[in-house]
Parts: C-alpha cells; sequence; structure tokens
C-alpha cells in the first residue's frame, strides 16, 4: 500500500569532523580491512568522535551484552558484546530497536501529576522535590488512616533497579507485594522444584535429543537457549516440538506435533509409561538418587496411561509418543525435555511441570552434560541494609484470602485434586515476596482481609499483564494513591494520580546481578549516553522519597528508635546516599579489579566453562524434604495434595463455536513494552487473531478481515489472519496491542488486548494465573 | 532592420477563422501550464517520494510514460519530415514548418516530463559530460535525444530564416531528424529492452514497436493538427497529403497489429516467468480495461476501421481516427510501462517487504503526477497553438 | 587485483524469522522507520503441506552484490560502481534518481533514500569494514545465519563453508552472479 508513513527520521549523526576511533571488536576481522590500493571509500564512514560503551540489554529479562556505539554523544547504534556468555554475541530484534529508546518522543520526561479525572490524561509537571513529598505524604496518609502498612501494595517486575525498589516497600514495611512470577513461570518453578528442590536450566548446546513443549524458543528469546538450539545445529541434535500452534521454532524442529491444549500431561505420562514399562529408564540412578520410585511406577501402571491412551486426550499418534519415548531414553542422559519458562498456562500445569522434571529423573538426564543442569550462580557481596519492624502491618491479603479464592478458582477446573489445593493459604506454595497476582487483586476487590488503597507499580504493567482488565481497573478505582514508576505512558501509569519517569537502561548506573544458569555471569549497567532529562533511577527515586518520609514523624511512630537509626545509618548514610558506584564496587569486591572490569566489558564471566554434577556428588542433599529426588512428593503428600501427577481432564467448550484462546510472544516484541517504538512496530503494525482455514472458512472470516473475539470477560475487534498454523479448536493473537493509553500513539486502540479477554483462572498451587483457560467465540465485526 | 525581421518572422496571418480554432487550445494550454506549474511547486516543496506515486517495486510511472508518449511522437514526426526533405515524399515536405515546429515543441514537453521525474535533473546535466556511463542505454538515449533537439532547432532556425532557403542544408537536417530520430527511439526502447529483470521489457521488441507506433503517432498528430488549425476543412492542397499520412497511420497500425499479436502470444505462451504475469495483467488482470479499451480500442481497431470504412481519403474522418490513435497511445505507452513493472521482483510474501495483490504488485498515478504530465501537455499546446497564432505554419 | 574477495555465505536453516538483521541494519545505516526504506529482508517463505504436517523456510536477503550487476550496468552517470573487493556501491552525490537501478535489479535489493537523496542499497556495511567490524546483520544474529568473508581467502569461515556444502544464489538465470550464497 502506499501508505508509506514518513516518520520519526531522526538524524543520528552529526557531520563534524574528528577521529576515527578504530575500535576492532571481535577481532579476527582485521584482515578485512579494505585494502589499499581500494577506491577511496572513506566517504561511507560515519564522521564525528566516537566511543563504544559496554553495558547490558534490558529490553527483555535476559539482559544480553551490548556495546553502544555512540557517536558526537548521540547513541548511534547498539551492537552485541560477543564476550556476553549468554547472549553470546547476539542481539534480538528488541535489544537493537532499544537504541531509540531514549530519544522517543513520548516517553516520559518529567513528573507527572493528574490533575482530571483518572484515565482523563489531564496532568501537571512538577519537580522532583514535590514528587518525592507527595508519595511520602500519600504513603504517611494511608498508613495513618488505615493502621496498617500493608494497606498500600507495591508492585514490580524484575530488573536491576528492581532491589532498589524493594528498599522503598522495605522502608515504608508494606507486606503486600506482588511481582511478576504468578504470571510467568511461578508453576515451572514449583513443579521441577516438587521433583529436585531447583527450578534448573537445559543444556541446550550440547543434548543431543529435545523435547520443547509450549516453550517457544525461536520467538521468545531465553539466552542461550534461543542461540544454541540452532547456532550449533547441523550437529545432529533431533528437537521434538509440541504446540498448538505450528511457531517458528515448530519451523525449526524436526517434529512438530499439534497437541491438543492442556494435554501434554497425557503425552508426558505417557512418555513415563513406555519408558518404566519396556524398561529404558536409568536402573542405578533411579537405585540411588530417586526417591518413590516404585510408588510412581505403580501410579503410572495403574491408572493406564498408555501412548493409545494419551492419543485419545492430546491427539498426538501412540507411535509417536513411543517413539519419542524410546529416543528420548535412547540418547539420555543428552536427553532434554525443556522446563519452559513461561508456564502460566492452565490450572493443574504444576503437575505437567512435574512429569517433565520426572522423565529427566528416571532416565538419569540430570546434571550432566547435554542434559539438564542446576543453575550455578556467582556470588556477589551483599550489603546489610537493616530495615525496622513496623507495628502497624498485617499479613498479605492474597494468604489469608482463602475463602475468596476457593470462589475465584472457578469450575473449569473440574478436577478433584486442584480444589484440594486450598489447604490454609490461597495458593499451597505462595512466595512471600511475588504472591500471587490473581488472588491479590481479588483480595482487594473484596476488601478482604482489610483495605488496600495505595498502589504503587514499578516497571510492570498490569492493565496488560495480568488477565482480566477489567477488574484490574476497578483495582485500580479503590485505590486512594496510585503511583507509577515509568519510562513511558504505559496503561498503568495512564490510570495513575502520579507518573514518575525512569531513566532509560542506556542512561542508568544499574547495580550488578549475578545471571545465574549454566554459564553464570554477572552483569551490570553504566550509562551509555548521559540523561537527556530530567528523569531518574529506582536507586535516586527510593532515595528521594525515603528522604521525604524521614522527615514525616507519623511514618515512624510504631517502630523502636533504635531500629530507626539503624535504618538511617544502614539504609540512607552508607547505601542510598552514597554514589551507587559504591555500591557496585562493594558488591563485587571479592572480585580484585572486577568493577572495572564490568565497566570495561560490561560482564564478569569467571569461567568459560559450564559447571556439570555438583548435585551428583555423593551425599549431595536436595532442597526436597527427603533430600532426594522425588517422584513421590512428600510435601504435597502432607498438604493434602495428590502427591503424584494424574492426568485431569480439560475444561470443554461450553457452548458450539467456541474456541481456546492461547497466549504466546513474538520475537520483534516484549510483553507490552516495545509496541511503540516504531522500528518494532513497523514490522508488524496490528497484531492479528490466528484462526484455522477451516474454521475461519466456516464462518465466512476473510483473511485480514475485521472480527470480534468474545469471551466471559471481554471482547476486542481485530483483524483475522486465516491459517493452517493453529489448531482448528484454537485462537490466538499476540500481547501488547488494543491499548488504552494514549501515550502509546501507535498502538492506541489498534488490534486487540489479551488481557481484556483473558479470564482470571489460576493454578492453585503455585497462585499462578492460568492463562490458556479462556474460551472465545469469533464474529465478523 | 531588427524589425522587419521580426515582421517578417512574425507574419500574422490575415485569416481570422484560425484565430477561433487557435485561442481555446491557448487557453486550455495555459490551463494546463499553471496546473503544471502548480505541480512542480508541490514537487519542488515536498520533494519528489512525498508527491509521486512511483515506489520502490514500480519506480518508472506515468511520467516515464508520458515522456515516452511526447518524445516518440517528436521523433515520428521528425521522421515524416525526414521522409519530405531527404526523401522526395513531397507530399509530406508540403507540411514541413508545422511538422518541424510541432516535433520540437512535442521534444520539449517530453523534456518537461523526464526532467520533473529525475530526482537531479540538474546534477544530471554535467555529470552526463563528466561522468559517462556509456554501457548505460540511459546515456545513448540522452545523447541522441539531446542531438535531436539540436537539429531540430537547426531545422526551426532553416525554416524561419528569413528570405533564404537551402533546401539542401534543410534535406540533410531532415535526414538526420529523421535518423537521430530512430536512433533515439529505439534507444529509448532499449532502455527497457536492456533491463533483463523485467521479462516483459527484454528484447528487441520495444525497440522496434516504440519505432513503428512513433511514426503512425506523428502521422496521427500531423492529421490531428491540420484539422483543428483549418476547422475540420483541410485545404483542397494537403488533401493528399492527408491521405499519405492517413496511410502511413495505417500501415503503422497494421504493423503494431502483428508486432502485439506476436508479443503477446510469445508472452503468455507456455507462460515464460514475469513476462506472462505481465501480459496476462494487460489481457485479464488489472490493467485490462486500459488494455482492451485503451490500446485495442482506440489505438488499433478504431482507428483502423475508421481509415478502411473512409478509403482513407476524408480529411475529416482521417483527423478523427488520429485523434482517436493518439488518445489510444496513451494507454498504450502507459500500459507497457507499468505492466512491465507489475510482476514483483520478489513474491509478496509476509516479510519480503513487498504488498502485491493476487501477485502483482500496484501503481496509480498520483495527482501531482498528472499535473506534471498537464504540465507537458500544456507546453505543447500553448506553444504550439501560439506559433500557430503568431507564426505562418504554412507552407 | 585486490586480494579480496568478499562473500557472504547464509545457512537459512538456522534463521529464526527474529529480524534482528533488518533492525540492525535500519539503525547502522540510518535507514528511516518507513515502508519502503530497507536495505535487508527476511521473507517468510510459504507455508507448505496441511495441518499438521506443515514446513516453513525464513529466507533473509539482501543486495547481492552481483558480479555482473545489471544496476551498475545501466547507471547512467556511474554513481553505481563496483570495488574491486566486491561490494557494489552507489556515490549518492553522483545519483539523478533516473531510478533505472531500480528497474533493472532482479532483486528488488534498491530504494529511494531521503536521507541520500539518492538511490540506496546494501553497502556491506563497507564502513564497518574499514575499520574491521563485520556488517551489522552479520554480527547481531542469533544463529548466525549469514556470515561475512574473504573466499580468496582459503582458511577463510565463507570459503569453507562453500567447499563443504551445497549452495546456490538466487535467480541463476539472471546471470548476475551474486556474492551471496545460500548453503543447504
Ligand atoms: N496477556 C498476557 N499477559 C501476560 C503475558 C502474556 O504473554 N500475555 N506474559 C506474562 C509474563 S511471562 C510476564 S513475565 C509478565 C510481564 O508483565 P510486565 O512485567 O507487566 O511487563 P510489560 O508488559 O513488559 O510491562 C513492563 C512495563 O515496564 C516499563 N519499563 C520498562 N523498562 C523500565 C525501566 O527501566 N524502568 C521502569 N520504571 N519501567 C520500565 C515498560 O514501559 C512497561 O510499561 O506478563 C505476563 N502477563
Ligand atoms: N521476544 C520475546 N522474548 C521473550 C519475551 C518477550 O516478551 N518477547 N518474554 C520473556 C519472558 S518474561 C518469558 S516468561 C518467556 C516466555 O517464553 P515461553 O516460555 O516460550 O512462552 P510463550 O512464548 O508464551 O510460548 C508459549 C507457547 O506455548 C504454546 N501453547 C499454548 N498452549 C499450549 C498447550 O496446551 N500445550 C503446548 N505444548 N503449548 C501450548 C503457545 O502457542 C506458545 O507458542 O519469553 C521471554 N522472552
Ligand atoms: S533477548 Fe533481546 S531484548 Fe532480551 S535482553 Fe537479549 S537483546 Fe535484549
Ligand atoms: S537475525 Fe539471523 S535469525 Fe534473525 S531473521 Fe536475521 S538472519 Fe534470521
Ligand atoms: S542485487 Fe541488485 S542492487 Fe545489488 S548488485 Fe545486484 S543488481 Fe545491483
Ligand atoms: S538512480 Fe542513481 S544510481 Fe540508479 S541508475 Fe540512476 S543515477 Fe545510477
Ligand atoms: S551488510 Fe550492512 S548495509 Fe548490508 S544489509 Fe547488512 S547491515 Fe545492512
Ligand atoms: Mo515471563
Amino acid at each position: 500500500m502506499m501508505n508509506s508513513l514518513k516518520m520519526n527520521r531522526r538524524r543520528f549523526l552529526g557531520v563534524s569532523g574528528g577521529a576515527l576511533a578504530a575500535a576492532t571488536l571481535g577481532s579476527g576481522l582485521g584482515q578485512l580491512r579494505a585494502a589499499k590500493s581500494e577506491e577511496d571509500l572513506s566517504r561511507f564512514q560515519k564522521r564525528g568522535k566516537k566511543e563504544y560503551i559496554a553495558s547490558n540489554c534490558a529490553m527483555c529479562v535476559n539482559k544480553c551484552g551490548i556495546i553502544g556505539e555512540v557517536i558526537d554523544g548521540k547513541l548511534h547504534k547498539i551492537n552485541p558484546n560477543p564476550e556476553h556468555l549468554k547472549s553470546r554475541g547476539m542481539l534480538c530484534a528488541k535489544g537493537n530497536a532499544g537504541a531509540s529508546l531514549p530519544y522517543s518522543p513520548e516517553r516520559l520526561k518529567k513528573p507527572l501529576l493528574r490533575t482530571g479525572k483518572r484515565g482523563e490524561g489531564k496532568w501537571k509537571e512538577i519537580s522532583w522535590e514535590e514528587a518525592y513529598r507527595h508519595v511520602a505524604q500519600n504513603l504517611a496518609r494511608l498508613k495513618q488512616k488505615y493502621k496498617n502498612r500493608s494497606s498500600v501494595a507495591f508492585a514490580s517486575t524484575e530488573g536491576l533497579q528492581e532491589e532498589f525498589f524493594y528498599y522503598l516497600v522495605s522502608g515504608f514495611g508494606s507486606l503486600n507485594t506482588v511481582r511478576h512470577p504468578t504470571l510467568c513461570l511461578s508453576t515451572n518453578i514449583q513443579g521441577w522444584s516438587s521433583v529436585y528442590g531447583v527450578y534448573p536450566d537445559a543444556d541446550l548446546q550440547n543434548a543431543e535429543f529435545v523435547v520443547m513443549i509450549g516453550s517457544d524458543r525461536a520467538q521468545s528469546f531465553i539466552t542461550p537457549d534461543s542461540v544454541d538450539f540452532q547456532r550449533f545445529k547441523p550437529k545432529g541434535q533431533t528437537l521434538v516440538y509440541l504446540d498448538p500452534r505450528f511457531t517458528e521454532t515448530a519451523a525449526k524442529a524436526d517434529k512438530w506435533f499439534a497437541v491438543k491444549p492442556r494435554t501434554d500431561m497425557a503425552f508426558t505420562l505417557a512418555m513415563l509409561y513406555v519408558i518404566l514399562e519396556e524398561e529404558l529408564y536409568d536402573k542405578t540412578f533411579a537405585k540411588r538418587e530417586l526417591h518413590g520410585f516404585e510408588r510412581f511406577r505403580e501410579h503410572v501402571f495403574a491408572n493406564g496411561y498408555t501412548p493409545e491412551w494419551a492419543e485419545s486426550k492430546c491427539e498426538i499418534p501412540a507411535d509417536e509418543i513411543r517413539w519419542t519415548a524410546r529416543q528420548f531414553a535412547r540418547h539420555a542422559p543428552r536427553s532434554v525435555i525443556y522446563p519452559g519458562r513461561r508456564s502460566s498456562f492452565y490450572a493443574h500445569e504444576v503437575y505437567f511441570r512435574q512429569t517433565c522434571a520426572m522423565l529427566t529423573a528416571i532416565c538419569g538426564c540430570w546434571d550432566v552434560k547435554g542434559g539438564i543442569v542446576p543453575k550455578s550462580s556467582v556470588p556477589l557481596s551483599s550489603h546489610t541494609p537493616l530495615f525496622p519492624f513496623f507495628y502497624d502491618v498485617k499479613e498479605r491479603v492474597d494468604k489469608e484470602a482463602v475463602g475468596i479464592v476457593k470462589k475465584v478458582v472457578p469450575s473449569v477446573v473440574d478436577c478433584p485434586l486442584v480444589g484440594t489445593g486450598l489447604p490454609e493459604d490461597s495458593c499451597a506454595f505462595l512466595s512471600e515476596r511475588d504472591g500471587s497476582w490473581i488472588t491479590f487483586r481479588e483480595a482487594v476487590l473484596h476488601d478482604e482481609p482489610y483495605p488496600v488503597r495505595g498502589f504503587v507499580c514499578f516497571k510492570q504493567n498490569p492493565l496488560q499483564s495480568v488477565p482480566n482488565t477489567a477488574k484490574t481497573l476497578q483495582m485500580l478505582e479503590k485505590m486512594e494513591f496510585i503511583c507509577v514508576i515509568e519510562q513511558q505512558m504505559s496503561d498503568t501509569a495512564w490510570y495513575a494520580d502520579l507518573v514518575l519517569p525512569h531513566s532509560t537502561y542506556l542512561e542508568s548506573w544499574d547495580p550488578c546481578h549475578a545471571l545465574s544458569g549454566i554459564w553464570p555471569v554477572v552483569v551490570a549497567r553504566q550509562p551509555v549516553i548521559q540523561p537527556l532529562f530530567n528523569t531518574r533511577t529506582m536507586f535516586e527515586i527510593s532515595r528521594g522519597i525515603l528522604t521525604e518520609m524521614l522527615k514525616i514523624p507519623e511514618l515512624w511512630d510504631d517502630v523502636e528508635a533504635e531500629a530507626l537509626e539503624d535504618f538511617k545509618k544502614t539504609v540512607m548514610q552508607e547505601i542510598l546516599e552514597q554514589p551507587i558506584q559504591k555500591y557496585m564496587q562493594h558488591q563485587l569486591k571479592d572480585y580484585p579489579g572486577g568493577y572495572e572490569r564490568i565497566l570495561e566489558k560490561g560482564v564478569l564471566v569467571p569461567s568459560q566453562k559450564p559447571n556439570y554434577g555438583k548435585t551428583r556428588q555423593n551425599g549431595f542433599r536436595f532442597k526436597t524434604k527427603t533430600g532426594k529426588i522425588e517422584l513421590f512428593n512428600e510435601r504435597f503428600h502432607k498438604r493434602g495434595l495428590d502427591p503424584m501427577p494424574s492426568y485431569c481432564e480439560p475444561l470443554r467448550p461450553q457452548k458450539e463455536g467456541e474456541y481456546r484462546f492461547l497466549v504466546g510472544r513474538t520475537a520483534w516484541h516484549t510483553h507490552s513494552s516495545t509496541q511503540n517504538i516504531p522500528h518494532l512496530w513497523e514490522i508488524m503494525k496490528e497484531n492479528a487473531v490466528w484462526i484455522n482455514t477451516a474454521e475461519a472458512a466456516r464462518l465466512g472470516i476473510h483473511d485480514g478481515q475485521y472480527c470480534r473475539v468474545t469471551s466471559k470477560v471481554g471482547q476486542q475487534t481485530l483483524k483475522a489472519y486465516v491459517t493452517e498454523k493453529i489448531r482448528p479448536d484454537a485462537v490466538y493473537y499476540v500481547n501488547g496491542w488494543g491499548r488504552l493509553s494514549p501515550g502509546m500513539s501507535l498502538v492506541y486502540k489498534k488490534g486487540g488486548s489479551e488481557a481484556e479477554i483473558l479470564e482470571d483462572t489460576m493454578d492453585s498451587i503455585s497462585g499462578s494465573a492460568a492463562m490458556h483457560e479462556t474460551y472465545v467465540t469469533i464474529e465478523k465485526a | 532592420m531588427f524589425r522587419e525581421q521580426l515582421q517578417s518572422v512574425y507574419q500574422i496571418h490575415k485569416n481570422h477563422s484560425r484565430d477561433v480554432h487557435n485561442l481555446p487550445f491557448i487557453w486550455l494550454g495555459a490551463v494546463f501550464l499553471v496546473l503544471g506549474l502548480i505541480g512542480v511547486l508541490l514537487v519542488l516543496f515536498k520533494g519528489h517520494e512525498a508527491v509521486y506515486g512511483v515506489s520502490r517495486e514500480v519506480p518508472w510511472g506515468l511520467l516515464i510514460a508520458t515522456y515516452a508518449y511526447l518524445v516518440i511522437t517528436s521523433t515520428g514526426l521528425a521522421f515524416i519530415g525526414g521522409l519530405g526533405h531527404a526523401f522526395g515524399f513531397e507530399k509530406f515536405a508540403k507540411m514541413n514548418k508545422r511538422i518541424v515546429v510541432l516535433a520540437f515543441i512535442t521534444l520539449l514537453a517530453g523534456f518537461t516530463q523526464i526532467g520533473m521525474e529525475l530526482g537531479h535533473p540538474f546534477r544530471l546535466m554535467y555529470l552526463f559530460l563528466l561522468s559517462p556511463h556509456f554501457q548505460a542505454p540511459i546515456v545513448w538515449m540522452g545523447i541522441f535525444y539531446s542531438m535531436e533537439l539540436v537539429i531540430l532547432g537547426v531545422e526551426l532556425y532553416l525554416i524561419f530564416r528569413p528570405g533564404k532557403t537551402n533546401r539542401q542544408l534543410t534535406a540533410v537536417f531532415g535526414f538526420l531528424a529523421l535518423l537521430v530520430g530512430v536512433i533515439a527511439t529505439s534507444n529509448l526502447g532499449f532502455v527497457f529492452g536492456s533491463i533483463n529483470a523485467r521479462p516483459f521489457y527484454h528484447g528487441i521488441y520495444f525497440p522496434v514497436f516504440l519505432v513503428v507506433s512513433g511514426i503512425a503517432a506523428g502521422a496521427a498528430l500531423l492529421l490531428v493538427i491540420n484539422n483543428i488549425v483549418s476547422g475540420f476543412k483541410v485545404r483542397e492542397e494537403l488533401q493528399d497529403s492527408m491521405q499519405a499520412l492517413g496511410k502511413l497511420m495505417g500501415l503503422g497500425i497494421g504493423v503494431m497489429i502483428f508486432l502485439y499479436a506476436w508479443k503477446l502470444i510469445s508472452s503468455v505462451y507456455s507462460e515464460p516467468e514475469g513476462m506472462s504475469q505481465a501480459a496476462l495483467a494487460l489481457i485479464s488482470g488489472p490493467m485490462a480495461l486500459h488494455f482492451w479499451i485503451g490500446e485495442v480500442g482506440l489505438a488499433l481497431v478504431l482507428p483502423l476501421l475508421l481509415i478502411v470504412l473512409c478509403r482513407g481519403r476524408n480529411s475529416a474522418i482521417l483527423g478523427l481516427s488520429g485523434l482517436i490513435y493518439m488518445l489510444g497511445l496513451f494507454f498504450t505507452r502507459y500500459d507497457f510501462v507499468v505492466a512491465g513493472q507489475l510482476p514483483p521482483m520478489r513474491p509478496g510474501f509476509e516479510g519480503s517487504g513487498v504488498d502485491t495483490v493476487k501477485g502483482l504488485v500496484h501503481y496509480t498515478p498520483s495527482p501531482v503526477e498528472w499535473m506534471i504530465f498537464a504540465l507537458g501537455l500544456g507546453v505543447f499546446f500553448f506553444f504550439y497553438f501560439l506559433a500557430e497564432r503568431y507564426l505562418d505554419l504554412q507552407t | 587485483m585486490s586480494q579480496q574477495r568478499y562473500a557472504i555465505v547464509l545457512d537459512t536453516r538456522k534463521c529464526l524469522n527474529c529480524k534482528a538483521c533488518t533492525v540492525a541494519c535500519k539503525f547502522e545505516n540510518d535507514v528511516p522507520v518507513e515502508d519502503e526504506a530497507y536495505r535487508i529482508w527476511v521473507t517468510e517463505m510459504p507455508l507448505t503441506g496441511r495441518f499438521p504436517y506443515l514446513h516453513q523456510e525464513f529466507q533473509p536477503s539482501q543486495c547481492q552484490h552481483c558480479e555482473n550487476a545489471p544496476c551498475e550496468k545501466v547507471c547512467p552517470t556511474r554513481a553505481t560502481f563496483t570495488t574491486e573487493a566486491g561490494a557494489v556501491l552507489v556515490d549518492y552525490d553522483k545519483c539523478i534518481l533516473c531510478k533505472a537501478c531500480m528497474v533493472a535489479c532482479p532483486y528488488d535489493a534498491r530504494f529511494v533514500s531521503l536521507e541520500h537523496k539518492a538511490v540506496e542499497k546494501c553497502t556491506l556495511c563497507i564502513h564497518r569494514l574499514q575499520e574491521g567490524r563485520e556488517p551489522a546483520c552479520v554480527e547481531t544474529c542469533p544463529t548466525k545465519v549469514r556470515v561475512f568473508g574473504d573466499l580468496n581467502d582459503p582458511k577463510s569461515e565463507v570459503s569453507r563453508l562453500l567447499g563443504s556444502s551445497n549452495s546456490y544464489r538466487l535467480k541463476p538465470e539472471k546471470n548476475t552472479r551474486p556474492r551471496l550464497y545460500y548453503v543447504t
């Protein structure tokens, strides 16, 4: 079409002269230098003073190594850092597009105080001092009014500055914090931990046989997995991929099984069945390391989890299941059943993840080269901030909201085993810091067990990332004070009372962080360019707000004087009031020259060699109840939960014409963060709902036609993508469109939002949202 | 002295009836010119890319077509002029003044099109001297069309040189105009014919076809103009010239039909890649209406039918047939330029960057492109009919 | 004779369709966000088969740096030229925007650049090569689909790859003799 939108044509280059910094990165390329005899090609050179500054990406969770190429003070480009052992010298589309972030005309530049109604978009610019005071006063007011510090909730998602957000949280003393894991990977953590006590990594670089289930590694980047699973091909690795959609990963797989949604467990149980029945498992390992092996074998046989049985559930041919199981066992221990990351799929999901851990266990693919390996970490020296103990504080709302959650965990889960997953807590294994977003919100909505009236949000956009936007909006309406710390006018920021502009990762000093894994490294950030606007980092914001808080006596009336002094000294004076560089130096104090190295290289790589077999040493105690690898889970058993995985039937469509709605990513965007970045937006300007060709024909829907997608909780209108790439019983579209905030002008009201139609179903063991338990109907718009 | 010269050159014609026929066309030309100048301003202020409909996939659009339309017609005229002077076709020689003026102005009108189409027309002027690339057909096209302009300019001078007439010199330049014109046009054809990437263009078809259709166009335009300036009552002494032009045009159309038939048959027969898509775009695709009504109906069938029906004798009907042909020929030019580029160089799959509908890219001229076309027409109408009004173009 | 003969060897089997290369190129070369302005693209080849037996390839590409470059042949002002090592480049100051090269390029590799007021296309990141750095698209790729190097160096990765695999070039029937090779 001729609608070439000629936009945003920023010039990054100055034309002033200056020597060229002949920075030879990656090296070994020196010989490619153009020959002297070649024509004068210097006119193609970029002129200006060049600097190369190492740091780390923050466009998604991976923190890949970057080297910012700065020309005359402007960030021209971000290059990958070959020395970063996890990102292995790559930078994805988002990582590249980050270079435009600081220069985005729509980024937040000054603290904004709401002047109109909420969501009306009327703001007043205020100074940082006013902003800090405003936050402190509101926290004080709520604390006084409710005599409960937990009446203010704090929401955040991981990131290097998040620990300073927790300085603020702990300095105020609320126990109500909600983080992303129950939207993301908590079922995975619970499932794998139920067997090993930890959530491990996969050694894809060395695995021979890989079964990947609903982890779209070619698009959903996890480093180094997304690199390893292809880059070292072809070397004979076989990839079997299960996904109701034909994704980019499916396109790379040796076999793709279009599994019926929510039935993967039938597949893994049948694999277990075959391996046990044909005695293909690692007998010595089973005997030595596994707790409950016999009982588990009985369980599998007694329930008749045969491939034929599984075929009737998951619609993958029994022969294929048998083949996969035998191959898996044959290649063991270099066989991987990939743990994946996002597992906020279904209720009962923990048990499915448990079966994956068990397959690994019985074939002895644990903690060996090419198998599943527990994460290693690089220890950093920690600080010892002493936060006061506050008296006016109540237990988390989601912990005590058992009654509500029983109502919320919907009838969808017609599985008795799940229904009993709520002995005394709202979910069986609630993480203190992470909370459970779904339960948390429900408790707030019901004022149970007490009112929560303040909401401070850092680097999270719950209006798009928590299922059922209508409820999140209702929750926000209950708030007397909402403060959002953001980079852009996200949907959540749009509904805030006070928006604090956070510096971009390219302008910020971020503390050191150990990235654990098979190849653990330490990363940190330094400014690649000088801050362009009057933005702050969470380190500075926490200092600012806490300083103002210390001026309000009411905020400290439930604290021992001594504790307050300790707080002032260890938190304020020794950490927040010091330059952050000091904090970083302290973190690295056990690594001589480490701080300098991290500034130079962006990353600290203590060892190039992966570390296998620590947990295979004699006498190693796993963090399970028995200290062994548990096939029979004692903790579950004690809680009255099923100790071993049993298949439970998925919810079926309630009426004719319903499709199961699936969630998944694209390689071109991160959640709801990046859609407004022109370089990424231009790759895909609007999202579209995937619908199988035959179904579309039945509904009379053509490719590209707008249609309405309706669930129990919402409706969205977006284009149809008619394709063979999805099962006939499911539909899908990607997250991040259909935005509520006009401050995201490229995607405001464009396409469809996922969160608006997702039902707030939950997995009761982990407290995780179950995002694939929504059925929708589709009709022409 | 100078005054005298002027007077002899600008013999204001006494016949009043002719003024009546000129004026509306001068006005029409003026209106076109104004439209065109607005177009020029839009291009200057907003830039080519912003106001033209051409794209990455279809880089050559309406203006290349109108350029071809005009300059090829000009060389067609020069060809006829050359026949008259150099080869003794008296019937054409009788119209020489009109032919040369027409050819010159049409060529200028054509140059406005390429001038506005090029992103850097001024750069072109010195780079053709400083850094010419003689392997590039465009260079030769440029050289020959520039030569043609100079030759026609000399002819103009020779014709209007007061008093003296040098038949020999006129004949030499008439011949040169014919020769260079044919070479220029066939080179223009080769600008397309050289393009291996676009099978529909590639080969000798366009060098030949453009020359043939251009000669027919020259004849057609003369038929039309003679009718217009005489109020559809062409003077007796020009009747035989008109019939000869009619024959020439008819012959041209005949050859065109012959070329067309084989071009299309060979383009679709066994579906050669790229070529058949372009041909089918014309025959049954998005350009079918243009093709059947414009190219076939107006440029081939109707004019030929009219010529046959009046047995090539009725000047007025010949004029009408010329007019219809010139209308149709516009489609012919437009269609070949555009159709050749419709098959994409890369299929329009997701991510390829190419946007196709039924396997073809698309192009629609933008309003400003039409305005630039108006500039060309304006130059043609305004200056030609001004010449008719103020100069004696009867021989 | 230059000592070097540039080539890019692509293994599309590794391509994830992640478009890191296309975004990297835009930043590296200041190519604006605009539908028709791109030097490099990643095509999703048509899906073959019927559910649930499907297959799809992704095909990244860019200017082929043809040895027999039609774009250079038709360029009237020599704005388009080839370096000794084989990079086909455009001298923006010499381009008159006649667009003949765009029509003549069988790969649709060129476009009118508003930045340069000239036709532009992939330069092989010649400015990076001069500094001994790889082209941006090569460097950023997660799976290293592209390998850049010197065919005159028998020990180079490109020579090794071409010597050890089957390879093909795009549109061989046009006899453009691309310096981009696809291995299978
Ligand atoms: N519908 C739907 N919901 C989902 C998912 C899904 O696929 N679909 N995925 C789930 C998963 S796995 C996860 S992990 C969560 C993620 O959910 P969230 O953590 O909410 O992630 P984002 O949606 O990316 O929103 C992050 C916000 O932080 C802002 N931000 C980015 N960098 C900074 C910074 O440096 N400082 C500050 N202050 N702000 C910053 C961004 O502008 C953005 O608005 O979503 C979950 N929810
Ligand atoms: N480009 C990009 N990369 C990212 C992120 C991003 O936003 N963008 N986010 C990062 C984060 S926070 C996370 S958590 C990870 C998430 O990365 P992944 O863990 O890979 O999660 P998703 O991409 O959401 O992929 C889920 C896949 O499961 C499929 N699926 C749905 N239902 C079923 C089912 O019943 N069975 C099976 N077998 N498959 C099913 C979906 O179709 C989808 O393709 O990605 C990380 N990397
Ligand atoms: S995967 Fe991409 S977005 Fe995520 S950290 Fe790495 S480069 Fe950045
Ligand atoms: S960066 Fe590499 S993997 Fe990604 S699209 Fe480009 S060629 Fe393919
Ligand atoms: S691909 Fe096109 S632009 Fe590149 S060298 Fe070949 S013909 Fe020229
Ligand atoms: S557009 Fe420029 S580069 Fe292309 S052929 Fe014309 S002058 Fe040469
Ligand atoms: S070599 Fe450089 S200019 Fe060419 S496509 Fe790659 S990044 Fe772009
Ligand atoms: Mo996540």
